[in-house]
């Protein structure tokens, strides 16, 4: 599978562009502030409809413009790997903030039903928050990885956000105990299902993050694991994958009982998937250190890189095929020893379409020669 | 403002209408004969004198109390609890159901609100005194409507009584192929031995 065409119509600076890629990728290579990045918020719209770089949809409509509509035709290739052609398309409107999202045509009923079709993995330079920045930034990686995973994950995560939210406020207004007991069924629930599915994914995902960290960097050894903020009752079970869902809810439950007195003093829910983190560390030789507290800006870069990486595999394992793979200038951020190991791995054959975006036509950017150039100048995009 | 205007904007009041709606309305109604206007203004104004709240259910209806509590053949040992009373004629459509009713008058929603003195629970704690045997909670599947189930599970097995909540998974007629993943997994969960 890879992404053959992308049309575009008033997506920021893209009045109306249609683009042809070839199977093996491209390399988007212009000067900053042409549309490059643009160009990949563009395509990955159409995987998680909404932009990555956590634009408002208002904010992507062209200046002057009333709507902006792009759309993807995924191909097939006889590659073994079998999946169906799909065409993706995503609208809105300022007037009225409408939205629709359309797959082969046809209306979605809900968002959730769109979400993942492209198969589209993006690595950007700003990445290296989920590593350095606060924890919010490594729930939404999981949410994220997740969500284009698993069927039930989204649903289950727009719930819980929902019930936190009836919840917090009954607790600012200070409700009395039965009532917020109403709350608590659901909060345990949901919020179990979602950290049974975080510990699971997260202790797959573990030796993988390991072997991508060492290979990039060529020999540092890195880990993650889960730190849930409910804490887990057996403590062999170190990651909690194998957990089942009682025992996560009657560990959930247990805690919101303890912490009853802290959350009425708070007057917000103190206990939960939300205050979730994923714990990422460099193995030193004694000790793990943090890598948000210890790491090197390349160490931190390396390990936002094989989050990436993970996020990658295991969606090629839950969908049986490799994922379109865009990488927005990433290799120069990178030093030269780390950006040829990463482009090595990248040339493998486990890795299908690739997209890069980059300032200069080098080497890395094109791949060796492997991928077609393209040049993007305000806005217009032309193969070379 | 004149006349048409005051009734596209009495129009754009009402749930589903907005501006544009409602001066469709006036105006198809501007077309068609006077006596329709007469007899939609009519049908209006005597629902709005006729129709009666519940004082025991909630319902809404001609009488008070409503046709449901004041019938001879209905099941009087069973309970069925909804939000809205518009609820109601969802539940009766089925034709599946013979016991009472009871109006929540909404669910929990602190947001809103709305907390359990906002619902008419009193009332139907009163009611469960007359042989009442089983009660069926058929508040929405929403966030809100669960933990409204939830708090009256709580307060009815406290006294009780025998509490159930409406089932759910794939529609009825549907095929398998064309439901939601959503829904496929509530199915799954919900799965029963045969």
């Amino acid at each position: 599978m890879f992404l053959a065409r992308i049309s575009l119509r008033n997506f920021r600076n893209f009045e109306n562009e249609v683009i042809e890629l070839p199977q093996e990728g491209a390399a988007l290579i212009g000067a900053n502030g042409q549309g490059k990045t643009n160009l990949l918020e563009a395509i990955y719209y159409l995987e998680i409809f909404r932009s990555f770089r956590g634009a408002r949809d208002d904010q992507l409509v062209n200046f002057g413009a009333e709507y902006f509509r792009v759309e993807a035709h995924v191909a097939c290739v006889d590659d073994g790997e079998g999946g169906e052609a799909v065409e993706v398309a995503a609208g809105y409107v300022r007037d009225g903030r409408r939205k629709k999202v359309t797959i082969n045509g046809g209306e979605a009923a809900r968002m959730a039903e769109g979400i993942g079709r492209i198969g589209a993995i993006i690595f950007t330079a700003s990445d290296v928050e989920m590593v350095a920045g606060g924890p919010g930034a490594r729930r939404r990686f999981l949410d994220i990885a997740l969500s284009l995973v698993e069927p039930s994950y989204l649903a289950d995560l727009q719930r819980y956000r929902q019930i936190l939210t009836q919840r917090n406020e009954l607790l600012r207004e200070r409700g009395d105990a039965s009532s917020l007991a109403a709350w608590n069924d659901g909060l345990v629930a949901v919020g179990s299902r979602i950290m049974q599915a975080r510990a699971r994914w997260i202790s797959d995902a573990r030796p993988r993050f390991s072997r991508h960290c060492e290979a990039i960097s060529g020999g540092e050894e890195a880990a993650m694991e889960y730190a849930p903020s409910v804490s887990m009752i057996n403590g062999e079970q170190a990651d909690g994958s194998k957990l089942t869902r009682e025992e996560w809810e009657s560990a959930f439950r247990e805690q919101l009982d303890r912490l009853r007195e802290r959350e009425r003093r708070r007057g917000v829910t103190v206990v939960g998937p939300h205050r979730d983190d994923l714990r990422l560390g460099l193995l030193g030789r004694r000790d793990q250190l943090s890598l948000r507290a210890f790491g090197s800006a390349g160490q931190q870069r390396t390990a936002a890189i094989a989050l990436r990486m993970v996020e990658a595999e295991t969606w090629r394992e839950s969908r049986g095929r490799r994922p379109i793979v865009m990488l927005d200038d990433v290799f120069a951020e990178l030093d030269p020893q780390r950006a040829t190991r990463m482009f090595e791995m990248l040339s493998s054959q486990e890795w299908g379409q690739v997209i890069v975006t980059s300032p200069k036509p080098d080497d890395y950017a094109l791949m060796g020669g492997r991928l077609s150039e393209y040049r993007i100048e305000r806005g217009r995009v032309n193969r070379i | 403002m004149s006349v048409i205007d005051d009734l596209a904007s009495e129009f754009a009041r009402l749930p589903g209408i907005g501006r544009k709606t409602a001066y469709r309305l006036t105006h198809h109604l501007l077309k068609s004969p006077p006596e329709e206007a007469g007899r939609l203004a009519g049908a209006i104004v005597t629902m709005a004198e006729r129709v009666k709240r519940c004082a025991i259910c909630g319902s809404l209806g001609e009488t008070d109390p409503c046709e449901f509590c004041l019938s001879g053949v209905r099941d009087r040992t069973t309970i069925c609890v909804v939000e809205e009373a518009s609820d109601i004629a969802a539940i009766e459509g089925s034709g599946s159901f013979r016991g009472l009713y009871h109006v929540l008058g909404g669910c929990l929603s602190p947001l809103d609100g709305i907390g359990p003195e906002e619902l008419k629970i009193d009332a139907l704690l009163a009611r469960l005194d007359d042989g009442v045997g089983e009660v069926i909670l058929a508040t929405n599947p929403s966030v809100e409507g669960e933990a409204t189930a939830t708090y009256l599970h709580k307060v009815l097995a406290s006294r009780g009584m025998s509490v159930t909540r409406l089932a759910r998974g794939l529609p009825v007629g549907g095929d398998l192929e064309y439901a939601d993943g959503v829904t496929i997994a509530q199915a799954l969960a919900g799965r029963r031995d045969m």
